[in-house]
């Protein structure tokens, strides 16, 4: 089984993904889901945190943290199942600290790797705090910034 | 009560400091000692104390404090009704990492974004399940409130698995009092395949759509790969993706026709999400799994992208 961590950064070290770094000028940050972090690094041993920093720079060469982060960073406030329940306010409410960290971080784009997080914060949350941001999933930022869109790369080492 | 500090008791009595903790110590002058190194006499020991010095004990500088027992008025009905604790049960602790190891600090409850919602937080509800009262966490809508997120768990110095217990007491609710959002989602998958209910051949056209879309767009050659047997990967699909936003889709499709992968969709139970998880259900979170686990034995791949 593999993550979509996983397979991104084989593609990207192994130079079957070729991308430019001057697409997206834009400052940018990453925000690290509850479930490929903390859960992952409890249940698994390991937390995805450095990955996504990694392939988010090599496509956005203007980077900033939000703080906290990694191991301590604030959920969403849409996980649990919270995004497809009616608790809509209480959903709101959690969401207050990412919308502080966000706005606080100053970046014009956030990227995830979760579908949950990507709805929370770009359908909700944006429009909830006022945010100035564009929330965009890490393969889509991928996709975005492929040098040569449309060609397929001849296989790399596999 | 009197609060005494010996330094100042012996020289108001003229005796050694020595001399009164000797009394303390044999017990001729029962004292308390509390913090910051001062010690309780009750008045009337304190009133033989000064007659036997032949003091008058309101000459005495002393600091009184009002006790419970020095007031005369009958006792009160406590204002809140106490909580009648039950006998502790296995319910929702098969583990003792669930609460037993909780030493109360609170931190956990300082780390969670939603404390005091519905005046819970993760301490209280450790609590509850140390202290019996079960019943009242299986009829609270908090842990569906709650989005496991583990920030708690994070501060906890004794490594509580808090979130564990709240994901066990939401298992242990009644089924119906699971929101119905993702009870019939959950339902729906088990019916047919995906928690949306988009039936085989719609998904087909969609797919089938988004790749002429592909190559109008300039990727040449894009052909969407449905059921192929032998791709490496086995992809899964997240079902609000072609149900609302199927464009969405597309951004990864690029990726991995860019990356040159062996990849594939499976037409039949392709959901990659697993509502059971979220609804405390192993039981069906397992059943979902085993169907994925038996896509890639029919396209015979060796690897399956999950989640996404």
């Amino acid at each position: 089984m593999l993550s979509i961590f996983d397979l991104l950064m084989d593609y990207v070290q192994t130079g079957r993904l070729e991308l430019d770094p001057r697409l997206h000028p834009e400052t940018t940050t990453f925000h690290d889901s509850c479930h490929y972090g903390r859960k992952s690094l409890q249940a698994f041993g390991h937390g995805y945190f450095e990955e996504g920093r990694w392939l988010v720079r090599q496509c956005c060469p203007n980077y900033v943290e939000m703080y906290p982060n990694r191991e301590g960073n604030y959920c969403c406030g849409g996980g649990g199942g919270l995004w497809s329940v009616p608790f809509h306010e209480e959903r709101v409410f959690h969401g207050r600290f990412k919308a502080r960290q966000i706005r606080n971080c100053g970046a014009r784009r956030v990227v995830t790797a979760c579908h949950n997080c990507r709805d929370q914060m770009e359908k909700s949350l944006r429009k909830e705090y006022d945010l100035d941001v564009e929330v965009v999933y890490l393969w889509e930022l991928l996709a975005r910034s492929l040098a040569a869109p449309g060609r397929r790369s001849s296989g790399g080492s596999r | 009560m009197i609060v005494v500090q010996i330094g100042r008791l012996a020289q108001q009595l003229g005796v050694h400091r020595n001399t009164i903790r000797n009394w303390i110590r044999s017990g001729k002058l029962p004292a308390r000692g509390v913090p910051g190194k001062r010690y309780l006499i009750s008045e009337e020991d304190f009133h033989k104390l000064c007659h036997a010095f032949g003091l008058d004990p309101e000459s005495i500088a002393v600091r009184r404090i009002p006790m419970k027992a020095d007031q005369e008025s009958p006792p009160q009905e406590p204002s809140v009704p106490l909580t009648q604790l039950k006998p502790r049960t296995n319910l929702l602790r098969a583990s003792p990492q669930w609460a037993d190891v909780c030493l109360t600090c609170g931190s956990c409850a300082s780390a969670c974004p939603i404390s005091a919602v519905d005046g819970l937080d993760p301490r209280k509800v450790v609590r509850m399940a140390v202290l019996g009262l079960e019943n009242q966490l299986l009829e609270s809508d908090w842990v569906w409130k709650c989005t496991l997120c583990g920030k708690c768990e994070e501060a906890c110095p004794m490594n509580v698995e808090i979130v564990s217990l709240i994901r066990a007491v939401r298992g242990k609710q009644p089924r119906d009092r699971v929101p119905v959002s993702l009870q019939r989602g959950l339902q729906t998958c088990l019916e047919t395949g995906n928690n949306l209910g988009i039936p085989q051949e719609d998904f087909v056209g969609v797919c089938l759509d988004l790749a002429d879309e592909l190559v109008e767009e300039g990727w040449n050659g894009f052909r969407v790969p449905l059921d192929v047997k032998g791709a490496r990967v086995l992809v899964t699909v997240n079902s609000k993706e072609p149900f609302a936003d199927p464009d969405d889709m597309k951004f990864l499709w690029k990726v991995l026709h860019a990356a040159g992968e062996s990849w594939t969709l499976t037409t039949e139970h392709w959901e990659g999400l697993n509502w059971a998880y979220f609804t405390g259900d192993d039981q069906t979170m397992r059943a979902l799994v085993a169907r994925l686990v038996d896509q890639m034995a029919r396209l015979e791949c060796r690897t399956l992208l999950l989640p996404l």
